[in-house]
């Protein structure tokens, strides 16, 4: 430190002496008082100039143009995380407000829960920090040390518990999840101070308070009653501060960046009289041992964890900012209007980085430096007078005046031009009452709402929003093609053939005629993929679909990739490839700890999908029967069953064979559900769906699985050894016995017709026929029998059984909608009448049923070539009888009854005419 | 003088105020008002420390600073003011505040009803005298809002959107021409406006679309809406400040625990927070809930404990007051009442305990008696 007398005796003096006339003792105010002028004193006569900022003020990014244009450093000290430095010289490729992001997955050192870490560090035209960035990248010889914690420090001091998030707004929400740093962190930290403040300040909220109080005065500043000022507040905030966990990370943070500034000091030789420190406010008035070059206070530097980071920039938004750092809405955008304002004002040229989007003119020589005076009090002035107001802009009032009536006029408001002289007067007479010359933006604002707010608002936008708009409006930043990582620009190259500009933020419409143009086909390719990776809202498809087996030929998109871009981007911290992350994501599915066989079964379908990987797919395919063969429940029996058979839907039609893992999965899947049949039919927790689509995989898959080696009698074993209770589970079993031949439909028949028939069983009996509704997907041939079932029910069943069952039929019928209910409704049709008429005359087919004939077994004998061959050559027949177990004889030829169609006999006798005819006609 | 009067106007009850403000104003006064825009301000809303002034004026009316500031820029400017807001928020106060400070003059009021005429707001006749001395400047009776016009002072139109739209235009040419003719008359035939005249109307937002103002109308007044106080603390305030000056004119010497404060409270922002939820009108109260039912359902309990009661305010008392008061639709409100006794009052009172049980029993009994 210089040692000099301090110059801001006269100003302590005078502080003491008003703290003792004004509180009873000169004991805590006096001491907080002197306290702020030592610390001003303190960081003023550091010998690395310190630069204070606040996050997006104007007044600082002006002070930084101005002293860098006077100072010209060879060294820049930023208080930035010091990972994040490769990627400022990405920043030229962007339309800013971009964030700094730094990402990681793979995280080793914390807490599984916290994944994935997401820090964000947004970056704004009209700040500061931007200021210094560009200087230094664009001047040759100066250098750019970002001396900040890593992003890995900022978790590893962050407080034990998660890291909390909110729901935002679309816009709002460009951040995501991640955890905010920001540079100049400057506002009271607890809330009665603010609350003070605000209150006596008469504004409503602290970026008001900060604009009219700090803002506004130092704008026009020199830079000596800037930096003042602004380690006065820093010191303030600090000391009216609470201290606890905050606190002794900022100071954490002081310390490591005091200790890099040393280090590379050091190192590189430089001159720190040549150096600028940028720190926000509150760390130029830092307490801590190691504040200082010349310190020699120790400080170790924790290592960071084995996490690790990637780095990218994502596009940010001035209402994003807002949101995640507290501030009022439109508070940034506000900055921003004012920056331009201010650079015009004071004939300024701001520094920019060469190619940066939006970017005016090329910025001027810099002129020579000047020379540095000594510290001189600029406080007592600055805190004795009172702040020069600025005069009325009458041009840029009215400006805003006309603007804001042309605008809300445009949103439906009737407003007219005396509306806009109305705003104008209002502004004023608000700004006087609340001690002012010169109308902010707020007295604007609510001149205008005062003015042209009626009752309601028209369209869209309420007339406070649109002065935002107005005042700058929400700008939303783009990371440039070039600052992209490698999968976002892999994607929009294979995307060029559509020709769309994607970078656009508003929707774009994408036409793919297939057939046409098959040199499309990959583009659609790339869009089933993103489909999948990304929020359903940046890739729509409005027609065509992809499904197993099929193609669409023509398609039409949605794309907003515009405003998904963090998205895109995150995407490419997985990989370099869509492919490669796509693969990614489906291999973690299947292996995570959690997977089923159905989850599994779906990645084998996505990967034949979007990805046409038969290796692939026979890998995941292969886990499958590892997961199911692991499964100790049939929870996703119905999921299961519904995959595989599309699954082998497919192949079957596409290849020309199955590939080995769908054989294994049928074989160990028929073993597996046969040994956990008994005891899902027993089992309360496991529902009738899931027995039944047990039963559907086992008859279905049977013809397969028996082929590749199963034997039909463990199935048969698993039905005898079930025992259900429930009845909806009896019937599924009976269900299951008449598919193996083991209970024919006649005593099925009389079963469920005792059952109707007895009293004590009839309240449970719509359970029963729950379970022979499910038995049609096992089972489809019993449909006509369920369909019998269901009528009879109607029919018989009292009121009081029925109607509190039939909403849970139809639930029921819902959830198997696609399986149950097209099988149901044919058979049903194909039962009923078809017309009104008919109703009447129409009686049940079952109730209609000939009675079989009395002669038991003895069926009509055909007469004919075959019957004559099987008569002359009986042995095959008997083989098969024999090993069949059948005992029958063999009849002769006319040994039924004589006439085994007498109808057919009685209606020749009666009209013998047609058949007459047509002997006639043949012989 | 106060004393003579059921309910003295603002500018009666705070002459003394008023006046000490007035001597105090070094700051420019737009047209003939009495105070500059900031005492106004300062009356309104009570003064600080940090203001500097000898004596402490307290706050008459609670809500956003913002909200005075506008309407007073308003009443300076050429429009009219209408304050916009659902029943009960202190619209009506805040313009007699108003005018009372500008003018001292808060009782030129028209009341819109569904049988306003024109008549009301510009002028009539006394047909005596019409009879017997035709008509003449002296035989005609202005109407409050002429009368304002007269005196250049603030006139007031409660409840604008409950009278017609044809009576409601007769505003229009008053607003932007600033004189009324009397075409009966042949000569003096012109009343025009005095400067400082202006027009306070409030209307209610939940008549929207009954009377829907003509967009001339609108464009001719400056809007500001005044919301529901949800800020538990001003409202407490509103509410304690309200019902002692009703107790003081009722002269009624009653604790109000504030125990039973807080019950009451916390009974409307619940009530508050399941209406805002509700899906239908069916689910909701018809009351609006706002801060002046609170002080009805005080004052109602307050006055039945004093005239029927054990001069103690009790929490069964309030319980019943809260029902009947808030009871209006039969079965519809009775419903949504006993929903919230059951789901919400009886777990809290078995939880905090206190008052509650107490405020249980009351309200069953209130709900008892009236299903």
């Amino acid at each position: 430190m210089i040692d000099q007398p301090s110059p801001f005796g006269s100003l302590r003096e005078q502080l003491l002496g008003a703290a003792e006339q004004f509180a009873e003792g000169p004991v805590a105010v006096s001491g907080i008082l002197s306290g702020l002028v030592d610390d001003v004193d303190r960081a003023l006569r550091e010998e690395l100039e310190i630069f204070p900022v606040c996050h997006h003020s104007p007044a600082s990014a002006l002070a930084m143009v101005r002293r860098l244009r006077e100072k010209q450093p060879k060294v820049i000290y930023l208080e930035l995380c010091e990972d994040l430095q490769p990627l400022l010289t990405e920043l030229r490729n962007c339309r800013l407000p971009v964030a700094l992001q730094a990402f990681a997955t793979d995280i080793d050192g914390f807490p599984k829960s916290w994944a994935p870490l997401s820090v964000v560090a947004p970056i704004t035209e009209a700040s500061a920090e931007y200021q210094a960035i560009s200087y230094a990248l664009e001047t040759p010889g100066v250098e750019l040390v970002l001396v900040d914690r890593s992003t890995d420090h900022v978790f590893q001091w962050a407080p034990g518990e998660e890291p909390q998030t909110a729901a935002k707004e679309e816009e709002a929400g460009l951040h995501g999840d991640a955890v905010g740093v920001e540079i100049g962190d400057l506002r009271p930290r607890f809330a009665e101070l603010e609350e003070h403040l605000l209150h006596h300040g008469k504004v409503r909220h602290w970026s008001e308070w900060w604009d009219q109080y700090v803002e506004q005065p130092l704008s026009g500043a020199d830079y000596e009653t800037y930096r003042q000022v602004m380690v006065l507040i820093g010191s303030l905030f600090r000391r009216l501060g609470p201290g606890g966990g905050r606190l002794a990370v900022d100071e954490d943070r002081e310390r490591y960046m005091w200790t890099r500034m040393r280090e590379h000091l050091s190192a590189s030789g430089a001159d720190a009289a040549d150096c600028l420190y940028v720190c926000g406010a509150f760390h130029a008035a830092s307490h801590v041992e190691q504040f200082g070059v010349r310190s020699e206070a120790p400080f170790e530097i924790s290592p960071r964890t084995g996490t690790k980071w990637l780095y990218g920039l994502i596009p940010s938004s001035h209402s994003a900012i807002e949101a995640q750092f507290g501030l009022a809405p439109g508070s940034v955008s506000i900055a921003a209007a004012t920056w331009s304002k201010a650079l015009t004002r004071g004939k300024l040229t701001p520094f920019q980085l060469q190619g940066q989007k939006g970017a005016r003119k090329r910025p001027a020589k810099l002129p020579a430096p000047v020379p540095q005076g000594d510290v001189a009090d600029k406080l007592t002035g600055f805190l004795s007078s009172p702040p020069a107001l600025d005069a009325l802009d009458e041009a840029e009032l009215l400006g805003w005046s006309v603007d804001i009536v042309r605008l809300a006029r445009r949103n439906g408001y009737l407003a007219s031009t005396a509306d806009a002289i109305a705003v104008y007067e209002t502004s004023i007479l608000l700004a006087g009452m609340r001690n002012r010359a010169r109308p902010t933006p707020y007295d604007f604002q609510d001149a205008a709402v005062t003015c042209i707010e009626k009752d309601s608002v028209p369209g869209r936008r309420d007339v406070r929003r649109l002065c935002e708009i107005l005042l700058g409006g929400d700008r939303v930043g783009e990371v440039g093609y070039d600052a992209l990582p490698p999968l976002a620009r892999n994607v929009y190259d294979r995307l060029a053939p559509l020709g769309l500009d994607l970078e656009k933020r508003t929707i774009q419409r994408a036409l793919l005629n297939l057939q046409a143009e098959p040199d499309l086909v990959p583009c659609s390719d790339l869009l089933w993929m993103l489909r999948h990776l990304l929020p359903s809202d940046a890739v729509r498809p409005i027609m065509g679909e992809r499904k197993l087996g099929e193609r669409s030929i023509q398609e039409s998109w949605d794309l907003s990739f515009g405003k998904h871009q963090r998205s895109i981007i995150e995407l490419g911290y997985e990989g370099v490839t869509i492919e490669q992350v796509l693969e990614q994501r489906l291999r973690r599915k299947v292996w995570d700890q959690k997977a089923t066989a159905a989850v599994a079964l779906a990645a084998v379908e996505d990967a034949i999908l979007f990805l046409g990987s038969r290796r692939f797919a026979d890998e995941l395919g292969a886990r499958a029967v590892e997961l199911l063969a692991a499964e100790r429940t049939v929870d996703d029996a119905p999921e299961v069953l519904r995959r595989i058979r599309r699954l082998m839907a497919y192949y079957r039609s596409a290849e020309p064979e199955l590939p080995a893992w769908c054989e294994a999965f049928a074989t160990s899947g028929y073993a597996h559900y046969c040994t956990l049949l008994p005891t899902a039919f027993v089992d309360d927790d496991t529902g009738v769906r899931q027995v039944s689509a047990m039963l559907g995989f086992l008859f279905s898959m049977e013809s397969l699985a028996l082929a590749l080696g199963c034997d039909r009698a463990q199935l048969e074993l698993a039905v005898q050894q079930s025992h259900p209770e429930a009845p909806a589970k009896v019937a599924l079993l009976w269900a299951a016995r008449h598919q193996l031949g083991l209970l024919p439909l006649a005593e099925l028949r009389s079963r469920a017709d005792e059952l109707l028939a007895n009293p004590l069983v009839i309240p449970s009996f719509p359970q029963y026929i729950i379970g022979f509704v499910q038995a049609m997907e096992p089972v489809p041939q019993l449909s006509g029998f369920v369909v019998e079932v269901i009528s009879k029910a109607f029919g018989r069943l009292p009121d009081g059984v029925l109607l509190p069952w039939l909403p849970k039929l139809i639930t029921t019928l819902r959830e198997g909608a696609a399986e149950l209910v097209p099988v149901l409704v044919r058979e049903a049709g194909r039962t009923f009448p078809g017309s009104l008429t008919a109703a009447d005359t129409w009686t049940p087919p079952w109730e209609s049923r000939p009675q079989p004939a009395s002669a038991a077994g003895a069926a009509p004998m055909a007469s004919g070539p075959v019957a004559e061959l099987l008569l002359a050559h009986p042995a095959a027949c008997d083989a098969v009888a024999g090993v069949l177990g059948c005992a029958g004889e063999w009849a002769a030829p006319g040994a039924g009854p004589a006439d085994g169609h007498p109808e057919v006999s009685a209606l020749l006798d009666g009209h013998p005419e047609a058949a007459l005819a047509l002997a006639g006609l043949l012989s | 003088m106060s004393d003579d009067m059921l309910r003295a106007p603002a500018e009666v009850k705070y002459a003394e105020e008023l006046d000490y403000l007035e001597s105090i104003d070094d700051g420019p006064k737009p047209f003939s008002w009495r105070l500059s825009p900031r005492m106004i301000r300062m009356f309104v809303l009570g003064s600080e420390r940090a203001d500097g002034i000898d004596r402490e004026i307290p706050q008459k009316w609670f809500g956003d600073r913002s909200f005075v500031e506008r309407s007073i820029v308003t009443l300076a400017s050429d429009r009219g003011l209408l304050l916009i807001g659902d029943p009960g928020t202190g619209k009506s106060w805040l313009a007699e505040l108003l005018s009372a400070a500008i003018c001292r003059n808060s009782t030129l009021v028209v009341q819109g009803t569904a049988g306003t005429t024109e008549d009301h707001i510009k002028y009539s006749w006394n047909v005596s005298m019409v009879i017997a001395k035709g008509q003449s400047r002296e035989s005609m009776i202005p109407s409050p809002i002429m009368t304002a016009m007269e005196g250049g002072v603030i006139g007031r139109f409660e409840e604008l959107t409950r009278s017609t739209s044809d009576v409601q235009d007769a505003l229009i040419s008053i607003l932007s021409e600033k004189y009324v003719s009397i075409p009966e008359l042949d000569d003096d035939n012109i009343v025009f406006a005095q400067p400082g005249f202006s027009i306070i109307a409030t209307a209610n937002s939940r008549d929207r679309g009954v009377n829907d103002l003509s967009s001339a109308l609108k464009r001719r007044f400056n809007f500001v809406r005044i919301p529901v106080v949800t800020n538990k603390k001003s409202e407490a305030e509103i509410v304690r400040f309200r019902t002692e000056e009703l107790l003081r004119r009722h002269r009624i010497e009653l604790d109000l625990p504030p125990t039973l404060l807080d019950i009451l409270l916390q009974s409307f922002a619940d009530l508050r927070s399941a209406a805002s939820s509700a899906t239908s009108d069916d689910d909701k109260l018809e009351s609006a809930l706002s801060t002046a039912e609170q002080i009805g359902v005080l004052e109602d309990a307050i006055l039945h404990s004093h005239f029927f009661g054990d001069r103690v305010l009790r929490a069964q008392t309030l319980a019943g007051s809260l029902v009947g008061s808030l009871a209006r639709r039969s079965p519809e409100d009775l419903a949504i009442l006993n929903k919230y006794w059951h789901g919400v009052v009886e777990p809290r009172s078995k939880k905090d305990g206190g008052e509650w049980p107490e405020f249980l029993e009351g309200g069953r009994e209130a709900i008892a008696t009236l299903s």
